[in-house]
């Protein structure tokens, strides 16, 4: 079942052009000058519910536009937008109670309020009967630890603290979808993981269905299933993560600790990478040379340590974000 | 409703830390008042003369009512919080959630002002009797007055947030709002509208002053069942045309809505 259906979405928007200095001002004040910016070019997607995808692209490519606009937010200018069957440019009320935001950037939570209070808040904002906030709480005060603050204004929390607290905020009327941008910014590699998980289990237990964007490698790799790029607007890759690594591993990535000095240099399907005499790091296009002809060109004798390993997620994805294929 | 009255109730909650920035503004309203008690008692050399139908003491309590209206609703919600939620993009936490964006704002200005209005309410009552002495007030219009006053405000609030709205399409609606400032203070806070110009009173009738500041605070000096009704009836239709040009103006606004970065 598709819980988003989206298809040949656009939204442009209209930006005021300023010449430089303040000659340039006047004249935008007396004949203003627009720019036409297309931040969403003919987007299709669908997807599953139950999913966990994300939604990735360099700064400026049109996420947050279209997260925007899939929450109604922001209207499109042409295409059509089915969020849980709900078209969310006429009923934004209506899905407000189907879907769930976070945004890593802002801050929803009233910040003299205690976490508690803030949740029985947002509870009743959804039309929730006490008796239901309050078994909500407890069964997410125990899936995301909140238990050592709970009691403490929001004002006084570590951004590890409120981050999970927004996303409880968000979680507390059962929404079928949510839309988490960049959620995990700014925090430190263990609240990173610990989020991680926890979403993970979200999904799992509720079988919510997440719409992610990041700019974090290991945000996307170790929850999504999905990724789709989209990069100046348009999409420029759809497919699963597993293939998406797949189609790369065609590459690896020698490291060499050498005895003695070699002298490579770069040859059919090999690239140094880096040259430091006695270390080494070769990339190995497999489709061109195999590893063992590759190795071959070393002295097996002189080799103190080996590591073989694929290409680095993130490398993939720059090369995407570049345009390389 | 019961989810504009938890909106309400958190903001009233939240507001309590305030307190002292309430009573710190007492000290503007307090010398506003001794300066008009200074120029009205200048004005009226004889004490038991009428200036356009005023005594003085009538006089200074007008001033002293929309004083009181003015500081005690005056508020940052209605001002800045639809321009600084469209220039942050904190609009997007506020719109995708099941309640009008237009009452959301309304209500937590309310919240906000509550406590607010009762402290100045208490202060003005009480520099009135010092300054001024009593003046001819049946306690049972008090039943009267209530409606009149909520009436006040809220179209106050409305017509705040029309002009925060023109954030939608202008960058800034700073300047509109320190014209409305202007006009509410000048010509409604500062004198009855019988002092002005006898061509220019009918047009002033016609413009919020007479339902935010004119027409309630004159109901607490000189109260009367008919002006009470012609003021409750301007009030409520003028309440109808603001929600009206409000609903308008936010259908078409939210469609220009422009938020940019992450």
């Amino acid at each position: 079942m598709n819980v988003i259906e989206v298809k040949n979405l656009c939204k442009t928007f209209k930006v005021k052009e300023k010449e430089k200095g303040f000659i340039g001002s006047i004249k935008s004040l007396i004949k203003p000058k627009y720019k036409k910016i297309e931040a969403v070019k003919d987007i299709s997607f669908d997807v599953e519910k139950g999913q966990i995808i994300a939604f990735i692209g360099p700064n400026g490519a049109g996420k947050s536009t279209t997260i925007k606009m899939l929450t109604g937010i922001l209207y499109n200018d042409s295409g059509t937008i089915n969020v849980m069957g709900i078209n969310p440019n006429k009923k934004r009320k209506k899905l407000a109670y189907e879907i769930g935001c976070v945004f890593g950037q802002k801050e929803q939570l009233w910040t003299h309020l205690t976490p508690y209070d803030n949740f029985k808040f947002f509870g009743s904002i959804y039309d929730l009967e006490n008796s239901v906030i309050e078994k909500k709480i407890k069964e997410f005060k125990e899936i995301f630890e909140l238990d050592e603050f709970i009691n403490t204004p929001v004002r006084n929390l570590s951004l590890g603290q409120r981050i999970r607290c927004e996303i409880v905020a968000s979680l507390i009327h059962d929404p079928k979808i949510l839309f988490l941008d960049e959620p995990t910014i700014g925090l430190d590699p263990i609240v990173k993981e610990n989020i991680r998980t926890l979403i993970k289990r979200m999904n799992k237990e509720y079988k919510t269905t997440i719409f992610l964007t990041s700019h974090d490698v290991g945000d996307i790799e170790k929850l999504c299933k999905r990724v789709i790029i989209v990069n100046k607007g348009e999409i420029v890759l759809d497919d699963s993560m597993e293939n998406l690594k797949y189609h790369y591993l065609n590459k690896k990535i020698i490291e060499l600790k050498m005895k003695e000095k070699v002298n490579l240099d770069d040859s059919k399907g090999i690239t140094i990478l880096k040259d430091k005499g006695y270390n080494l790091k070769l990339e190995v296009d497999t489709k061109k040379t195999s590893i063992s002809d590759a190795l071959k060109l070393i002295d097996a004798n002189n080799i103190i340590d080996i590591n073989i390993s694929n290409v680095p997620l993130e490398d993939i994805i720059k090369s995407i974000y570049k345009g390389e294929k | 409703m019961k989810k504009y009255l938890n909106i309400y109730k958190v903001t009233l909650i939240n507001e309590l830390q305030y307190i002292s920035d309430i009573i710190l503004g007492f000290l503007s309203f307090v010398v506003m008042i001794f300066i008009f008690l200074n120029l009205w008692n200048y004005m009226y050399d004889d004490p038991s003369s009428l200036i356009e139908g005023f005594s003085k003491s009538q006089m200074i309590w007008y001033v002293i009512i929309t004083e009181m209206i003015w500081f005690g609703t005056r508020n940052k919600t209605l001002i800045n919080q639809i321009t600084d939620d469209i220039k942050s993009g904190s609009i997007a936490y506020t719109l995708n959630k099941p309640y009008s964006y237009a009452i959301y704002v309304i209500v937590k200005n309310f919240g906000e002002i509550t406590i607010k209005f009762l402290f100045y309410l208490i202060l003005a009552i009480a520099v009135g009797l010092i300054f001024v002495g009593p003046i001819d007030f049946n306690m049972s219009n008090i039943l009267m007055l209530i409606p009149v006053f909520l009436l006040s405000f809220i179209i106050n609030a409305c017509i705040r947030i029309i002009i925060s709205m023109l954030s939608f399409y202008v960058e800034d609606a700073a300047p509109f709002h320190w014209l409305y400032d202007k006009i509410i203070l000048v010509i409604g806070t500062v004198f009855p509208i019988e002092l002005f110009p006898k061509f220019l009173q009918p047009i002033l009738k016609f413009t919020p002053i007479y339902v935010v500041n004119y027409g309630p605070s004159k109901l607490v000096i000189d109260f009367s069942m008919n002006s009470f009704f012609t003021i409750l009836m301007a009030q409520i239709l003028y309440l109808i045309f603001v929600i009206i040009l409000l609903s308008l103006i936010y259908r078409k606004g939210v469609k220009k809505l422009n938020v940019n970065g992450d």
